[in-house]
């Protein structure tokens, strides 16, 4: 029995109290935690039963042998991803030229013919047809058939389980310059659409590490800017050596500046890591799951519905507006000279300066959007600004089926090969497509690492372009 | 181009270094005018009480040399701070004896409270490694409210010592200090509890977190003379400088204690980073210096006490290192298997 004694004061309770804090030790939150944990795998163990049987055989490590051993290890994963990739290249051209064809060739002119039935003012039309319409088609026969083929087989090897394999043989370089294993895979992503790899970076847990993934994904060289590349380089980079070397040199220039935007990856994460983002929490963990049959329909149904068309939706949506933009510019004219001109020849001394020109940069600003239209808009304001007589007039967005045309037409707009190296490397170089920069806020939540993860790369490409063009002028006269 | 690219190129360097020079991180002339910034009366003024308090505890007497020396400024300048100080009723001062008011005592607690609650915040809630954590505290300090730091200490679930084992005073600024002994001053043999590590120098206090010492840890001298100190800690044996061993103060742990210790010193266990493949062992603890998200990562993946790994496969560029923790592989990196101790079975 035990009594209530009245005079027990309930300040001396909470007096007791405070006293005993003291004794129990400064660990005891961490002593509590690890006791209800471990009550809970006891319940657990308790409650589930397992097989004692190991099976002799096991299929998982037999696999995991092979994909992480020292000598397959490495040759395996480049031998998977350059056949993925191969595959995305080489699958693309058709549909693209096929989209192509009827979005742009057939389509375009049977606009016109229904806008000039309807009697539209030739303003009317030209912004709607011209502008939107034809910016949105471009984006959508470049942008699509990639997409819709290279996140599939992505989806594939991720169901099949190799992907985590791939973080963990090559977490070791991560690590050393800050980031996670898994940056890995969202770099991957990042070839195919820097919005989707900002995306992909969720399988990272560790919020250190995946602000770090995120800010640089951009350096991945995204599915929009492989045409300027593949572009630039076979006209002017191919075009220094003899023509049966052209095509090796020139995809071997592409592949460099690949590897360069790999490479700045790295760099920025060590960076980054020690410094902006070092008091982020950090943890670490990869999970490498069984391996299982890829299901592959479900895969195919899921990767075109949850990242292709969602991409694609997002890129519509920024692509409508850039193409009127890019169409008024070039069609307003403020003192019998257009926008675009005044804003060409307002950049241009600061252009010339980085070793470009004021066309490029206006390109920039009007493609922010979409990097897929940079090449045909470019073109355009080149015609724009030279006054020959290529293309579909102001406006309107083209690309020249030869490349003896295109590169005449360079020409003319004063192009240099330090015109063209620079460009490429401001191609890698420069602030994420809106629609990348809208995901990024939307998976960061916030505006300060949005702001840095655009303009970050823009400050690199300014200061890359300024140096590469003063010594290339220094030495090449 | 006009211009001479030689020249440009000078301009471009110039104005890289320039920008250089200004936002160097912790170095920068940014940073500096930031840190510069939060020096102000009353930083010093709080500097000087914490300085004037820790002195009076450590039964040692204050004086314009000691101040003057632990806040980097000359005696002059304290003389001037310390007759401010005396007039707004933070101290009293009798000849050479500086004492701290009721009201100055208050202030010093709180000072001490935001420093080690902050501290504490620092290590379970961000991602700054142990060296940062002091320097970073002492610049905050200044800023928390006594409500903000009410209120970081519920956020903290009210935590009664600071990642280096010192007490954190509470609202009212009342804490009990388990005082210890100076590791080099205990009996050989004799069982202790490390109570506290000192983490000014900061340079000695990278040498014990590198040794992989925490408050509550349990220690046995073997060796003690006036080149070195020779303890077993975590079931190795460690050598440090007596000037270093000195930052470690023990607490001897009564016979009962001693006992249980005796049992548990011997499987002490290994690190998992040292289990070998294809080997597999029985966890027994987590090492304290893993913490908050860390921590949690780990018990979420199931590693608790008695709960068997088995090491599986290394990475073909030699870390991470792959486990099998409850039927599902996890890859760890070498310095997270640090923190886990297990024993063979």
């Amino acid at each position: 029995m035990t009594t209530v004694n009245p005079t027990v004061n309930p300040n001396d309770i909470l007096q007791t109290a405070e006293s005993l804090r003291w004794e129990i030790g400064p660990e005891f939150h961490e002593q509590l935690m690890e006791g209800i944990y471990t009550e809970a795998a006891k319940l657990a163990d308790r409650a589930v039963t397992r097989p004692e049987e190991k099976p002799r055989f096991d299929l998982d490590r037999t696999i995991d042998k092979i994909v992480t051993s020292r000598v397959w290890g490495f040759p395996m994963m480049i031998l998977l991803f350059t056949v993925v990739f191969w595959l995305t290249i080489s699958g693309a051209n058709v549909p693209s030229s096929l989209l192509a064809t009827l979005l742009i060739d057939k389509t375009v002119p049977l606009l016109h013919q229904g806008a000039d039935f309807l009697r539209l003012p030739w303003w009317l039309s030209g912004l709607l047809i011209d502008g939107m319409y034809l910016g949105t088609a471009w984006v959508i026969s470049v942008m699509l058939p990639p997409m819709a083929i290279f996140f599939p087989l992505f989806t594939l090897l991720e169901d099949f389980g190799y992907l985590p394999r791939v973080a963990f043989n090559l977490d070791n370089m991560f690590r050393k310059s800050g980031a996670h294993g898994k940056q890995a895979l969202s770099m991957m992503m990042g070839f195919g659409c820097n919005a989707a790899g900002v995306v992909a970076t969720r399988i990272i847990d560790s919020p250190r590490e995946r602000l770090i993934a995120i800010i640089t994904n951009n350096f991945a060289l995204c599915n929009g800017r492989w045409p300027t590349q593949i572009l630039i380089a076979s006209i002017f980079i191919g075009g220094l050596v003899p023509a049966y070397l052209g095509g090796l040199i020139s995809a071997l220039s592409v592949v460099g500046i690949a590897l360069l935007g790999v490479f700045f990856s790295f760099v920025v994460s060590w960076g980054l890591s020690r410094t902006m983002l070092k008091g982020e929490v950090s943890t670490f963990s990869l999970e490498l799951p069984p391996y299982r049959p890829p299901r592959i329909w479900q895969t195919i149904y899921t990767s075109v519905i949850d990242r292709t068309l969602i991409v694609l939706w997002r890129a519509i949506v920024f692509a409508l507006p850039a193409g009127a933009a890019i169409w008024l510019s070039a069609n307003i004219t403020i003192g019998g000279v257009s926008i675009a001109e005044h804003l060409i020849s307002f950049l241009n001394p600061f252009a010339l300066l980085i070793g470009l020109n004021g066309v490029i940069l206006v390109a920039y600003i009007v493609a922010i959007p979409a990097n897929e239209i940079v090449i045909p808009t470019v073109l355009m304001l080149t015609v724009l600004v030279t006054g020959t007589d290529a293309g579909a007039g102001a406006g309107v967005m083209f690309e020249l089926d030869s490349q003896a045309d295109t590169m005449a037409l360079f020409s003319a707009g004063g192009w240099t090969l330090l015109t063209a190296v620079n460009l490429m490397l401001f191609s890698l170089l420069h602030n994420p497509c809106s629609t990348t920069i809208y995901t990024i806020y939307k998976e960061t939540g916030s505006k300060k690492w949005t702001a840095v993860a655009a303009l970050l790369p823009l400050a690199m490409g300014f200061v890359v372009t300024f140096f590469v063009a003063q010594i290339w002028r220094l030495f090449a006269g | 181009m006009e211009t001479n690219p030689a020249i440009l190129l000078l301009i471009g360097t110039a104005v890289l270094a320039v920008t250089a020079v200004f936002l160097w991180p912790e170095k920068g002339i940014l940073s500096r005018w930031q840190q510069g910034r939060q020096m102000t009366d009353r930083a010093r003024r709080e500097d000087a009480l914490k300085h004037i308090y820790k002195c009076e505890q450590k039964g040692r007497r204050a004086s314009v040399e000691s101040i003057a020396g632990a806040l980097h400024i000359s005696t002059n300048d304290v003389a001037e701070l310390l007759g401010d100080m005396q007039t707004s009723h933070l101290l009293h001062i009798h000849s050479d004896n500086i004492t701290l008011t009721s009201e100055g005592m208050e202030s010093a607690l709180h000072i001490i409270r935001a420093h080690r609650l902050w501290e504490r915040y620092l290590a379970e809630k961000t991602g700054f490694s142990e060296s940062d954590w002091h320097s970073q505290a002492e610049l905050q300090e200044h800023q928390l409210t006594p409500e903000a730091a009410d209120a970081l200490a519920a956020q903290l679930g009210h935590p009664t010592h600071d990642p280096h084992g010192d007490p954190i005073p509470n609202a009212a600024g009342s804490y009990v200090y388990h005082g210890g002994q100076p590791l080099n001053e205990l009996a050989a043999d004799q069982p202790a509890r490390i109570v506290h590590l000192e983490d000014e120098p900061e340079a000695v206090y990278a040498q014990l977190v590198a040794e992989g010492l925490y408050p509550g840890q349990t220690v046995r001298l073997i060796e003690s003379n006036s080149t070195r100190i020779r303890f077993w800690a975590n079931g190795n044996e460690h050598v440090l400088a007596p000037i270093v061993a000195r930052n470690i103060s023990v607490r001897p742990l009564p016979a009962v204690v001693e006992e249980e210790t005796a049992v548990s010193e011997k499987d002490h266990g290994t690190r998992l980073s040292d289990l070998p493949l294809g080997e597999t062992a029985e966890v027994i603890r987590i090492s304290p210096n893993c913490r908050g998200a860390e921590r949690r990562r780990f018990m979420d993946l199931g590693i608790l006490p008695g709960t068997a790994i088995t090491a599986e496969m290394r990475s073909p560029s030699g870390q991470p290192t792959a486990y099998r923790i409850r039927d599902a592989i996890i890859a760890l990196r070498p310095n997270q298997a640090n923190y886990i101790y297990v024993k063979q079975v």
